[in-house]
């Protein structure tokens, strides 16, 4: 029986006491957002930093938006590149379909889950929002297009690519058989069934494409279209949900095929030509998302409204500067390290080789000072350590953000010949730089973008927030993972099956 | 069907509050929920200042974004213009909120009991309450009203439903004033029928130029002001409130 199960591909059903030990740290990630959500349901949304804009001073919406429209971004990849491969027949591109398809499935429940939270009566939700349903709230695409809609197409999807495998797999005598006829569901694989796949998915694809396009522009015009929030109303606002969601979408997917390439270790079938497709992909999204920014930019600080140019300003020189520079950075960062693999060999060699002595400087340097400006704003310390004025602090976490530029240069000269590491760790830059960016879009223009003459307000999370989107977090990778142990998360080659 | 409309004379406000105060204990209102707010505002440089005062009540919007954004249909338009919330049918998505330029929505961020200025159920509270009932008890607001019949009246009602300013439904429709209106000490508010030439919003507005707040969103607000101008760059809040839960 061991043998059998050994025989299965791609790791299916082998759980190490590492993978066990994972698992059960994911679980309890999950169960403590769990806890933090229980606290929230008795407490009310009074434990979260979230209040009301106006007199109280607040942002009534916060990272549970935030994180569902990032969520709802990275379900981009899977299909897209799903229905690429099968529309553009970019055979080559074969071994992250499945990758991508199941990206998406789990990414959309994370993005259905942290809608919930959001929720001052979640009960009410699930019910009303069917049973009252109105087409004139920008919710409802959300709701049909992308939650049922995108969902409901993404699985069935991920259903038709997965049978050949099942009705491979099933074959062989093991604990999964069972399931693995149940998804076959009478599958062989003879040439007239794969004809009228090959058939259903390719009509699947092309209705998948435009719907794509019209649920996350439906996500896009939650904001775009309301006129009373300065910083929200914009034109610009729903193209730039598709490409922003297609960066950090394509980003996730480089990210994930990464570490199943290095955890699988299937150097040849995820081969570098996979992660130089993707790197290109994002290198022309990121692109076009950094046109879109700089024209928003011009247009507000040229000719705005002076409501407009205040929510512009708190991000270029305000209190969310720090972010915005850093979404700026890491897109930026993303992007040359993505360009380093093509840059001309003589160029090449002028590089320095990579030496660890410098990422440890400038990693270690970066901490030191990071240490440093927090144990100064924590207020006059008691030792003999030197207060600085508030003018001089103000530049320290600049100081900060530009040690850690330099760590993360200092590792570029790897990227120079891999096109796998470069496109790992772009994709880990675009993903941090489109979580940014969502906050960038839902908060200040709460804070900063009233029209009456309210004061400015604040929004500071609390622990439940954090611990429900990190629960969030695990709940998808414990998904991910387990889909991985239980189903070829790649086409399975016939020659491994030996001689079936 | 009347159209119902609120007129505020600026030339009379003098900041007091009044409104405030009453609204607070007309509806029930929770801690730091003003469904009724008084800007105070003041322009120019010392020593020429000009200090000046601005109510602000729900707008009740005749295009409102709030009514159009409301994924259940929990926030309505009335045929006589009351924008109404129907906090049996609310989710609590706060989306009203968001797309409101005019900041009037308010959460019910805990449950109401317990954001009362006074806890009714504190035992060591008992001997001076002596067993009364809460205010928040008012018959009055847990009517249904309308011709749709929805429970729409008063503040304070449930964790985790949004409230605003009702125009005091349940008194409009007895045909009193609603209690902003009936306590201001100087007959700054007006409130009554758009469509009778003779009420006093209509022979305010012919008599006195008038302005709404952010005309230009087109959200056609049904609270007009006569005797001042929209707040604009030059005014600066003082002593805003910031009251948070």
């Amino acid at each position: 029986m061991a043998t059998r199960v050994e025989r299965l591909p791609y790791g299916i059903g082998r759980f190490t006491l590492g993978l066990y030990l994972l698992l059960v740290v994911l679980l309890m990630v999950v169960g403590w957002g769990i806890y933090a959500y229980s606290r929230q349901f008795t407490e009310g949304l009074v434990v979260t930093g979230l209040r009301d804009i106006g007199t109280m001073g607040g942002a009534a919406w916060g990272l549970y938006i935030a994180f569902d429209i990032y969520f709802v971004g990275v379900s981009f990849a899977g299909i897209t590149t799903a229905a690429l491969i099968r529309l553009l027949h970019l055979k080559h591109l074969k071994p992250v379909s499945r990758m991508a398809e199941v990206l998406t499935v789990v990414s959309l429940i994370l993005a259905a889950f942290s809608v919930l939270p959001d929720l001052g009566q979640p009960v009410r939700g699930i019910i009303n929002l069917f049973r009252y349903a109105r087409p004139q709230s920008p919710f409802f695409g959300t709701f049909t297009l992308v939650v049922s809609g995108y969902l409901f197409a993404s699985l069935v999807y991920l259903y038709l690519d997965g049978r050949r495998d099942a009705a491979i797999l099933a074959k062989e005598k093991g604990p999964l058989q069972g399931f693995y006829r149940l998804w076959a569901a009478g599958y062989r694989d003879t040439p007239a069934e794969r004809e009228r796949h090959d058939r259903a998915s390719f009509w699947l694809a092309i209705a998948i494409l435009p719907l794509l396009v019209t649920a996350h522009s439906t996500l896009g015009f939650v904001f775009g279209i309301q006129s009373g929030r300065p910083g929200w109303f914009s034109a610009l606002q729903a193209p730039g949900f598709v490409v922003m969601a297609g960066v950090s979408g394509i980003g996730l997917l480089a990210v994930i095929a990464a570490i199943l390439r290095q955890a699988l270790n299937e150097r040849e079938q995820l081969h570098e030509g996979i992660f130089k497709w993707l790197g290109m992909f994002l290198v022309v999204l990121i692109l076009i998302y950094l046109y879109f920014m700089v024209v928003e930019l011009l247009t507000t600080t040229y000719a705005g409204h002076h409501h407009e140019v205040r929510v512009t300003l708190a991000l270029l020189t305000g209190g969310y500067a720090w972010l915005f520079w850093g979404v700026v950075a890491s897109l930026l960062l993303a992007l040359v390290s993505l360009l380093l693999p093509y840059l001309p060999e003589p160029l090449r060699v002028r590089f320095p080789a990579f030496q660890p002595g410098y990422a440890l400087a400038t990693g270690l340097t970066a901490f030191v000072v990071g240490v440093f400006f927090i144990l100064q704003r924590m207020g006059p310390p008691r030792g003999a350590l030197l207060m600085l004025s508030p003018e001089v602090l103000r530049w320290i976490p600049w100081l900060l953000a530009v040690f850690l530029v330099l760590f993360v240069l200092s590792f570029f000269p790897l990227f120079t010949t891999s096109f796998v590491a470069s496109a790992a760790v772009s994709g880990l830059l675009v993903n941090l730089a489109a979580i940014g960016k969502r906050l960038l879009i839902v908060v200040p223009s709460q804070t900063y973008g009233t029209l009456l003459p309210y004061g400015v307000g604040t929004y500071t999370p609390t622990w439940v927030e954090y611990s429900i989107i990190g629960g969030l977090f695990a709940l998808g990778t414990l998904l991910y993972l387990l889909f991985v142990k239980f189903f070829p998360i790649m086409e399975v080659r016939t020659a491994e099956e030996g001689g079936h | 069907m009347a159209r119902y409309a609120m007129v505020i004379d600026l030339d009379r406000c003098t900041g007091c509050r009044a409104c405030m105060e009453a609204c607070k204990v007309e509806n029930n209102t929770p801690t730091a929920t003003f469904w009724m707010y008084v800007f105070r505002f003041e322009e120019g440089e010392y020593p020429n200042t000009h200090i000046w005062f601005m109510p602000r009540p729900c707008m009740h919007c005749d295009n409102a974004p709030c009514v159009k954004v409301c994924p259940v249909g929990a926030r309505y338009k009335r045929e006589d213009g009351l924008v109404a919330t129907d906090w049996d049918r609310c989710i609590g998505c706060r989306y009203c909120e968001v797309a409101c330029p005019y900041g009037v929505n308010f959460f019910n961020w805990k449950e109401p009991s317990k954001n009362y200025y006074l806890d009714w159920r504190d035992k060591d509270l008992s001997p001076i309450t002596n067993g009364a009932v809460p205010p928040y008890r008012n018959p009055d607001l847990e009517k249904p009203y309308g011709k749709e019949r929805r429970r729409t009246a008063g503040g304070g009602r449930l964790k985790g439903v949004i409230e605003k300013c009702t125009f005091c439904v349940h008194r409009v429709e007895k045909g009193l004033q609603p209690a902003c209106v009936a306590n201001c000490p100087l007959f700054a508010l007006h409130f009554g029928d758009l469509d009778d030439p003779n009420s006093t919003v209509s022979q305010l507005l012919r008599r006195k130029p008038s302005f709404r707040l952010l005309e230009e969103l087109g959200t056609r607000p049904r609270v007009y002001y006569v005797g001042g101008h929209p707040p604009d760059t030059e005014a600066r809040q003082i002593e805003e409130v910031k009251a948070r839960v």
